[in-house]
């Protein structure tokens, strides 16, 4: 998947105006899902809707782009992915939208954004790495040689404070 | 967990079936019943290998207002820096990490001079004033899915 785009205009034409009942399905949405066989069926009774609707909804609201996924979020850890690093490089201006491009190609690089303003005053491009195994290094030196960015560092996570779901309403 | 389970997370973790019957398409996609594949992902969620099913939403396009921040906090603050910024709601991830910058979390909030309002406010709290705040400028890639 590449997102691309710039925020600041996307600020400005692409918010998407939510009715009380779209607001009641991200409520529920942003939460965890009931286990059972007709799940959103679970989810129209919830908000007071029937499962057709409910279903279209969400298609309607992942069709605009409001919901990016609908799917299983995982602690990444404990499926096997115990190596992780934030990666941030100083990458020129000019530069940035080949290494970006680049650098969302790798499977292994799920997130990837130009920040402002840069860290240190000139890394501003980050990336979050997850991998099955050791080796941070040794991948992050292989995409530096392949973006031809040598200047970059790596911010390991020594300990994890809170990791949570956004409530928006 | 064994192929079977981590060909339902492979799938599940990009795309979870948006259909009346979701276990039931799930389980023909790869070759289980319905009641397997319910069970499956029963057990990988008690497992604790999945956090939760639902949805994943663009902020932006809601109307909201995201960031990273980065802060320089001495080690003796720490511990009361980190509870006052996770007693925020919209701070959703929060980690210590190897830099001079030790602590680094996320923000979301319904507008930008609402994260700055928060920022000060943590700031005067705190006492700890080096906060750096780095928005999106641009985005390359959003795909928190992995291959397993």
């Amino acid at each position: 998947m590449l997102i691309h785009y710039d925020q600041n205009v996307q600020k400005k034409r692409d918010i998407v105006m939510l009715n009380d009942r779209e607001k009641a399905l991200i409520k529920y949405m942003q939460g965890d899902m009931v286990l059972t066989k007709r799940p959103f069926a679970y989810l129209a009774n919830h908000i007071g809707t029937d499962e057709g609707e409910a279903l279209n909804a969400i298609k309607r609201l992942k069709k605009q782009g409001v919901i990016r996924k609908v799917g299983a979020i995982l602690r990444h850890q404990k499926a096997g992915l115990t190596e992780n690093a934030m990666v941030v490089w100083a990458v020129p201006d000019e530069e940035c939208e080949r290494v970006g491009a680049l650098f969302a190609s790798y499977r292994d690089i799920t997130h990837c954004y130009e920040r402002m303003p840069p860290l240190d005053g000139k890394y501003n491009l980050y990336t979050m790495i997850h991998l099955s195994e050791k080796g941070v290094e040794k991948f992050v030196g292989k995409i530096s040689l392949a973006a031809g960015i040598a200047d970059f560092k790596i911010l390991k996570s020594k300990e994890e404070f809170k990791k949570s779901s956004m409530e928006y309403y | 967990m064994d192929k079977t389970d981590r060909k339902i997370l492979n799938i599940i973790q990009t795309e979870f079936p948006v259909e009346e019957e979701p276990f039931k398409f799930l389980g023909e996609a790869i070759g289980i019943s319905e009641d397997e594949a319910l069970d499956r992902v029963k057990k990988l969620k008690e497992e604790g290998i999945i956090r939760r099913i639902g949805a994943v939403f663009d902020t932006g396009k809601m109307g909201f207002a995201s960031t990273l921040c980065a802060a320089r906090v001495s080690e003796e603050k720490v511990e009361e820096f980190v509870g006052i910024v996770n007693s925020y709601s919209g701070v959703t991830h929060n980690y210590r990490r190897s830099h001079e910058y030790n602590i680094w979390f996320t923000f979301i909030a319904p507008s930008e001079e609402e994260i700055e309002r928060s920022l000060d406010e943590i700031r005067e709290k705190t006492g700890v004033d080096d906060i750096l705040n780095m928005p999106v400028r641009r985005k390359f890639k959003i795909d928190a899915s992995f291959d397993l």
